[in-house]
């Protein structure tokens, strides 16, 4: 039939991806040194209370906890930051991200029901936003691209707004 | 003659009869329950029971009275509530689906309870409970013609695309073996016990249990175990002809329509727009025979279903195909056609519970023998698992995607590339060392664990596949367009 059902891609959507904004990676972080100083906290607590009446050596759980936290605050934002990337298309958007799992998600703009911008506390003070397409889909239905510059955020749903077509079926 | 339902009206009057019959059981256990606590007497039974008739009577007419309902001028209104009053109001286009059910009291009635489905997640969208059947059947033409009151004659017959005699039914309900009935018998008597009736303790006392135990010789033991499958034998016969009696899938103006059951009549229109997957399935024994059941993945699918509907419950390949023809689904390719997953995906599949056999088998020489048990079976669980791995194929038609999965319950997805919603490759840490990926076509209304995924294909044929896939389904949104 038509050319392009046939047409093999001679290259993979999205293959050339535009990384996330450096500022995400201080996201990442302000928000794992939350997350471990309040682990810490936890882990401090049962050490002395619970775990004394364990023979758990002193000290055993924190020191763990520390280590995951150093990992967490030092070497996983980078990471994380370089596991993201986006690629624009003229219909359709795709994500990669994952460090353990890693995914390529295509969402074509056809497809979006609705939506979102979203900024939470941490991502306001560096201007940073989450961009959330919607779809009827069941396990994809929510595809997020974090760490995008509010103004690009935006802008990015104004484009894809005007591409939405009214066709659910 | 036309009806118009300008006017708000109430429900059918025999919905207070019913519910109020349907609170009866309730209200007899309450009953029985306030002379179990001993401070009124089995004379003041009859008391008693007036009270909480009439409590029953006043329910139903709070829920009665304030519910009224029409559907006027190209939109069905429902209001009802009398301290938390809700007025919806639901547009004939938007309305996907009306079911009507009728149980087996709203037939003495002549009554039906009229399902009216939007598509959007919750249940009880717009639910009338009941009016009379007439006035069900008048109400869904005027919405299917958009609210026009003009008079079209109706067709005299509807083409029949399946139907199954009472044969069929009663074979296919040997397949449907079920223990149901256990749990019902041990809820029932749980009830008794709940009221005082029957003390469960008395029962079951150790001395009892050591009686029982010397009386159960091996040949009482087949014979129970024997009793028991041909309960669950009966039991799946009797479930089956409930549901299906009378089975009978049409094509109707809209889409199918389905009607079925004994006690319980449902009819509902499949509309073919919204069909968006269709699976063939089949358990061990019945594919041996020929047998396959046939249900479509449409949007506002009663998730009691599963989110599917059945169109052919028990039907061979060359009924199921035509009915596929008809709501515009191809036919599967021949199994030549399909590719499988690449040998190495076998490994990944039984590598994890064979380490773990490897370790009980260990343990059974060091620690303990019965741990030799448990190797035994991890290791059938690999070989399962690898068995069902060389099952799980797939296949790129020219409209749709194709794949098989599952070892003893075989299912076969249909998914029309214009059906696809977002597609994700995906590879987790094992699967990256092997070089292997998941792909995932994700569709509106899909239920989360069944779902056409591919699982553990070639990591860059995922990605080529990923691509081909997206570049199919433009073409064929393309197409539609174009025929549009």
């Amino acid at each position: 039939m038509q050319a392009d059902d046939r047409a093999e891609p001679t290259h993979q959507i999205g293959e050339a991806m535009q990384s996330l904004h450096p500022d995400q990676i201080s996201v990442l972080r302000i928000r794992a040194v939350l997350a471990s100083v309040a682990a810490l906290i936890v882990g401090w607590v049962l050490d002395i209370g619970l775990l004394r009446q364990t023979p758990t050596p002193e000290y055993a759980l924190p020191g763990v906890v520390l280590l995951a936290a150093l990992y967490f605050v030092l070497i996983y934002p980078a990471r994380r930051h370089r596991s993201w990337g986006y690629a624009e298309g003229e219909d359709e958007l795709a994500i990669r991200s994952g460090i353990l799992v890693q995914r390529r998600t295509i969402v074509p703009f056809g497809r979006v029901q609705h939506i979102d911008v979203a900024q939470g506390p941490i991502q306001r003070p560096w201007g940073i936003a989450t961009l959330t397409l919607h779809t009827a889909g069941t396990r994809g239905a929510e595809v997020s691209l974090p760490g995008l510059e509010v103004g690009l955020a935006e802008e990015m749903r104004d484009r894809i707004r005007g591409k939405i077509r009214q066709d659910l079926v | 003659m036309s009806e118009d339902f300008t006017e708000p009206r109430r429900l059918h009057p025999a919905t207070l009869i019913i519910r109020w019959l349907r609170l009866a059981p309730q209200m007899l256990a309450a009953t029985i329950g306030v002379i179990a606590t001993g401070s009124f007497g089995i004379d003041d039974f009859l008391m008693i029971a007036f009270v909480f008739g009439g409590a029953g009577t006043a329910f139903s007419l709070i829920e009665w009275l304030p519910f009224h309902w029409s559907a006027g001028a190209g939109e069905i209104v429902i209001e009802k509530g009398i301290f938390h009053r809700q007025h919806r109001v639901i547009p004939f286009d938007r309305v996907q689906d009306i079911a009507i059910e009728q149980r087996l009291l709203a037939r003495l009635f002549g009554t039906a309870k009229v399902r009216i489905e939007t598509g959007g997640a919750r249940e009880d969208e717009g639910d009338l409970d009941m009016i009379a059947l007439a006035d069900a059947h008048a109400l869904r033409d005027r919405i299917r013609r958009g609210g026009r009151t003009v008079e079209v004659e109706e067709a005299e017959e509807e083409p029949l695309l399946f139907a199954m005699g009472l044969g069929r039914l009663l074979l296919s309900g040997l397949f449907g073996f079920s223990l149901v009935f256990f749990a019902a018998i041990a809820a029932f008597v749980q009830q008794l016990d709940r009221f005082g009736l029957v003390d469960w303790s008395d029962w079951f006392t150790p001395q009892r249990a050591d009686q029982a135990a010397h009386l159960v010789t091996l040949r009482i033991g087949f014979v129970l175990v024997g009793l028991v499958l041909a309960l669950g034998m009966i039991a799946g016969v009797a479930r089956t002809v409930a549901r299906d009696f009378g089975f009978k899938l049409t094509r109707s103006e809209a889409g199918l329509r389905r009607r079925r059951g004994l006690f319980t009549l449902s009819e509902v229109v499949i509309p073919i727009r919204r069909t968006q997957v269709a699976l063939i399935e089949s358990g061990p024994v019945a594919r041996l025979l020929g047998w396959y059941r046939l249900s479509f993945q449409t949007l506002g699918a009663d998730p009691k279903e599963g989110g599917v509907q059945v169109a052919a419950p028990f039907a061979r390949m060359e009924e199921i195909l035509p009915i596929l023809a008809i709501a515009g689904f191809p036919a599967p390719p021949p199994r030549a056609e399909f590719h499988g997953v690449p040998r190495r995906a076998l490994l990944r599949k039984a590598a994890p519970t064979l380490a773990l056999a490897a370790l009980a088998a260990l343990a059974a020489f060091t620690l303990d023998p019965r741990a030799g048990i448990l190797a035994l079976g991890l290791l059938a669980l690999a070989i399962l698992g690898v068995l069902r791995w060389r099952k799980h194929a797939h296949a790129l038609g020219e409209r749709a995607l194709f794949v098989a999965d599952g070892l003893l319950r075989r299912k076969l997805w249909i998914v029309p590339y214009e059906k696809t919603q977002t597609i994700q490759v995906s590879r987790g840490p094992v699967q990256r060392a092997l070089r292997l990926a998941s792909l995932l076509l994700d569709t509106a209304g899909a239920g989360a664990l069944r779902s056409p995924e591919m699982h553990d294909l070639d990591q860059a044929e995922a990605g080529r596949m990923a691509d081909r896939l997206y570049a199919l389904f433009q073409g064929a949104r393309r197409r539609i367009r174009g025929a549009a």
